[in-house]
């Protein structure tokens, strides 16, 4: 009984302060969620959840697996594998017809479950990215039966000082999907923009709002720091869900392990872990 | 060869090696003029905005630039007085030392600018608070006594304020309906301070204080503790004596690790500079000259250098510190008498104020020992501190009071620890009282890039944790019943461009004062800084903090709501040529209660500073106010006599105007006169109690010498 009266309270946290899930956007990737759910600027393979605009800079085909837990409870599992390849041949850096992404993902658990399948398209011109994305979301609910919705986003990613600040904006679903009939019940519309700066090539620095058109506008930041070649630490926060949050990479070989965890003061712990993988070996130049 | 010849000479030669002598002299390298010091920029920058009343901001801030009136002989100084400067960064004092080793003691401020790391605002802004003097040994300067009479750094201060209107505590007495006599002060309305101070750093520190508030009155009752002025203070201190490193007799103040077990009023806390300030440096034992009458030790301290890596220090104190006297009326306290607290405002003006001054004898006893490495990269270090009160202490039977400190023992032990490791410096302390509480403060600053700093803090207060002259960082002005998680940041983007931002969460495991439940909140600030110029500084600052407080609503059971305040203040200094200067301060507040009313404050300052010649400046404001009640009251920072500060509370419609003037008569003496003046619209008393105002206008002059020997 206990059980179920915390579940309901964090559905109704979750439904009134971090619209983390409840089909809205999300992040994906541990390095996000270590930087204080900053995404709209990262380009590695999440940026095919994170912003579509960001995966036009990847030069080879990559694949990546998503794990998180938000506070301990069994039923808060959020699962994602994701694929970015690249199009054409790469010149100066970036594949010369765009980076096409697939993503799973599935969270929730017995009771009440999400899915979704998504393709995302990002493409780079010179200092500037944009993207857009096609989500397929199934919501079931156990004794209630599911539903099914389309959604459509779209993202940018501009240099406006090559190398060091970046600005990012990620609109999801633009088309306020719905979901139901009952009650005009609707997939959030969430508008995210955020810029990253890099002082020097080992600090990344970012900054970041989001606005879901029912809840007030939170505010984000993080910090990511390369201690080693092969070990970068972060920390961050997220304002509004008064979330304060810290994580590892590592790098082994060709592999990327990213490890974060959050804390909240009412709820506790939430845990993040991810690894990404290109599948070819570096061009040689 | 005859005498005479013989004896020119022998004059001759002696005339030569004496000139030869002053030739082979080090040469005195060309000197930086030291600038005097801009307080009231540096107290800008390095402070937070205060938004409770319920701290002595005045006296605070007073201890803490008594602690630059000292200039730090940057050839002399270590690692952990350099921090304790508050405005470089590690990597910068590493640096320092770094030249110091391989080039040897500096011979003038201006070689800073060789060493990697020091831009020119760094310079500046530390100019005021260093020298580079040749590092001989003191000995080297004739025996103690005479250095003392010969020091330069010296001055006697002689202050005197009053508020202009009558004020109701200064009337004749009224009777009660029961009969008796309405409580009134005992003294004049002046305030009086006398100040003496003549030191040299890393020598000696000899002085003494004599305070008297307004409303206190003078008298010689030796019965009842009273010599005169209502505070007396007085220190001799000297330093690096062979392995008697420092001996303090009077009054003196401690500051080892983080400042949980003992931090004696120096502290900025959280505020504009996100960084250096939130590490407490080992100060040790240091003079104390301020006003604050409750934060300091009196009786001796002393270190002595066990080796060269290792120090001890021993401290005893005894004094009296104001508290209430009640009887117990409960058998099971174990007590027939107790005090419900120390109070520590310092004011005794009424007859219930002076029955309880120095009513609590309060005996401490400890001591740290401190292993330093030779690099000075890590130190690690035991602190214990023993307090004894000769009269129980029992606060009001309140349940926020449930874990405060009941008795009269208390003994407080804690470890702390500092570590440099390439770009990070680790720090902490961990201390545990009698009552099993531990509290523990844990951090690192790191330098990221040449233009990124960075730091995290941890701390936990356990709700029974105790701690009566520890102040380490923290949202509660007291160590208890708190933890919390603070992330600073400070970049450099661009010359002349800063940007520095702070997020802290904090929770309240057990209720407060005024608040029912366990809590928590959280405050952040962000400030944009720039310096076009060396001679202006523009900045935008932006707080936020959300806490908890019991709603208004009359409830049987009381409901913590949360309660938003933002802060921004806009400030704007330039000097358009070296004589003028001109100063405009934006202040707003918007506060609100749970779902309550949105509530705004706002105050606009100019100020206008100009120098006449060599003997005169006049600094003068015109402020106006306006605030939708006292919640949102503006606390502005004013320019003031040296070493002193006024941060006055503005709430109400009105204007605030001050004039100051700094005269120079002569090379010995320097004056100060102040009018200060807040004329209020819409009301017709100001104040309440004892302080109430008959009329709209409130006026405060303030005269203040200073005389060097």
């Amino acid at each position: 009984m206990k059980k179920r009266y915390t579940l309901f309270f964090c559905l109704l946290f979750l439904g009134a302060r971090a619209s983390a899930q409840g089909n809205g956007p999300g992040i994906r990737g541990a390095r996000a969620a270590a930087l204080g759910y900053t995404s709209t600027t990262l380009h590695d393979v999440w940026a095919v959840g994170n912003n579509a605009a960001g995966l036009g800079q990847l030069t080879r085909p990559e694949v990546g697996f998503y794990a998180e837990n938000r506070f301990l409870l069994p039923s808060f599992n959020t699962a994602a594998l994701a694929v970015a390849l690249p199009l054409g041949e790469v010149v100066e850096n970036r594949p010369k017809n765009g980076v096409v992404g697939f993503e799973a993902q599935r969270f929730g658990g017995k009771l009440y479950a999400e899915q979704r399948l998504g393709a995302a398209y990002g493409y780079r011109g010179g200092q500037v990215s944009v993207g857009a994305r096609l989500d397929v979301l199934q919501v079931s609910i156990e004794g209630l039966g599911s539903c099914r919705a389309m959604a459509l986003s779209l993202g940018g990613q501009a240099e406006i000082v090559p190398k060091k600040l970046v600005f990012g904006a990620y609109l999801y679903n633009l088309n306020q999907a719905r979901l139901a009939r009952y009650q005009d019940e609707r997939v959030p519309t969430v508008l995210r923009a955020g810029l990253g700066y890099q002082p020097t090539e080992k600090v990344l620095l970012t900054v970041e709002t989001e606005k879901d058109v029912d809840h007030d506008a939170d505010f984000r930041a993080g910090l990511e720091y390369q201690v080693l070649e092969v070990l970068q630490v972060r920390a961050g926060f997220a304002a509004l869900s008064e979330q304060t949050t810290g994580g590892v990479g590592f790098r082994a070989g060709q592999l990327r392990i990213d490890y974060a965890a959050a804390w909240q003061t009412a709820l506790g712990l939430s845990q993040y872990l991810s690894l990404h993988l290109p599948l070819t070996k570096p061009a040689q130049p | 060869m005859s005498q005479r010849v013989r004896g020119c000479f022998r004059v001759t030669f002696w005339l030569g090696f004496v000139w030869l002598l002053c030739w082979v002299r080090p040469t005195q390298a060309q000197q930086f003029p030291r600038p005097t010091p801009d307080l009231d920029r540096l107290v800008q920058e390095l402070f937070a905005d205060q938004q409770s009343d319920d701290v002595p901001y005045e006296d605070l801030y007073e201890t803490l630039l008594l602690y630059y009136q000292t200039p730090l002989n940057l050839n002399l100084a270590n690692r952990e007085e350099l921090r304790g400067l508050l405005l470089l960064s590690e990597v910068q004092i590493s640096q320092l030392l770094e030249h110091r080793q391989q080039v040897g003691p500096l011979l003038s401020l201006y070689e800073l600018q060789s060493i990697d790391g020091f831009d020119l605002r760094t310079i500046y802004r530390v100019a005021p608070f260093v020298t580079v003097t040749d590092a001989g040994p003191n000995a080297a300067r004739g025996p103690l006594w005479q250095r003392v009479l010969h020091e330069d750094n010296n001055a006697l201060f002689l202050r005197y304020e009053r508020v202009l209107q009558p004020r109701r505590g200064y009337t004749a007495a009224d009777t009660t309906s029961m009969g008796r006599l309405t409580s009134r002060y005992l003294g004049s309305p002046d305030k009086l301070l006398l100040r003496y101070r003549v030191s040299h750093t890393k020598d000696f520190s000899v002085g003494f204080t004599a305070e008297k508030d307004a409303g206190e009155p003078l008298a010689w009752q030796p019965s009842q503790r009273r010599y005169g002025a209502d505070f007396m203070s007085a220190h001799v201190v000297v330093q690096e004596r062979g392995r008697l490193k420092t001996l303090a007799l009077g009054d003196y103040q401690l500051q080892f690790g983080q400042g949980l077990l003992l931090s004696s009023g120096l502290q900025v806390g959280k505020g504009g500079e996100t960084i250096t300030t939130i590490r407490r440096s080992s100060l040790g034992v240091r003079p104390y000259s301020s006003v604050l009458e409750s934060t300091f030790f009196r009786g001796a301290a002393a270190t002595v250098a066990v080796s060269s890596t290792v120090r001890a220090t021993a401290f005893a104190s005894y004094k009296h510190v104001d508290a209430n006297h009640q009887q117990s009326l409960d058998s099971l306290d174990g007590f027939t008498e107790y005090s419900s607290g120390v109070l520590v405002s310092g004011l005794h003006r009424t007859a219930t104020e002076l029955a309880n001054r120095k009513s609590l004898g309060e005996a401490i006893g400890g001591g740290n020992l401190t292993y330093t490495s030779r690099s000075g990269h890590l130190a690690v270090g035991l602190t214990a501190v023993g307090t004894h009160y000769n009269r129980a202490l029992l606060r009001r039977a309140e349940l926020y009071n449930a874990y405060e400190f009941r008795g009269q023992n208390n003994l407080a032990a804690g470890v702390h620890y500092s570590y440099v490791l390439r770009n990070l410096l680790l720090f902490g302390e961990t201390a545990r009282s009698s009552s099993g509480g531990v509290g523990t403060v844990n951090g690192l600053l790191a330098s990221l890039a040449p233009n990124v700093d960075a730091a995290v803090l941890y701390r936990s207060y356990a709700r029974d944790f105790h701690t009566f002259y520890g102040n380490a960082l923290g949202e509660n002005s007291r160590n208890i019943n708190e933890r919390g998680l603070y992330l600073g940041l400070k970049v450099r983007p661009a010359a002349g461009w800063e940007i520095s931002a702070y997020y802290d969460q904090f929770w309240f495991p057990w209720l407060r004062y005024r608040v029912g439940a366990p809590s928590h909140g959280h405050d952040w600030l962000l400030r944009l800084a720039y310096t076009p110029t060396k001679t202006s500084l523009l900045y935008a600052q932006l707080r936020t903090r959300l806490k908890d407080y019991n709603a208004n609503n009359p409830r049987p059971l009381p409901l913590p709501e949360p309660t938003l305040r933002h802060s921004l203040l806009l400030f704007y200094d330039t000097n358009p040529t070296s004589m003028f200067s001109l100063r405009t301060r934006v202040q707003g507040t918007r506060y609100r209660e749970g779902e309550g009313p949105r509530r705004t404050g706002y105050v606009l300052a100019q100020d206008v500073s100009y120098t006449f010649g060599r003997y005169l400046r006049l600094s003068g404001r015109y402020a106006l106010f306006d605030t939708d009640d006292y919640d949102t009251r503006q606390y502005v920072f004013e320019q003031d006599v040296l070493y002193a500060f006024s941060v006055p509370a503005l709430y109400g419609q009105g204007t605030r105007t001050y004039l100051l003037a700094e005269v120079r008569c002569n090379r010995h003496l320097t004056l100060w006169l102040r009018y200060a003046d807040t004329h209020y619209r819409n009301q017709t008393t100001i104040g309440s109690g004892l302080d109430l105002i008959e009329g709209n206008r409130r006026s405060e002059v303030k005269a203040q010498a200073r005389y060097r020997f």
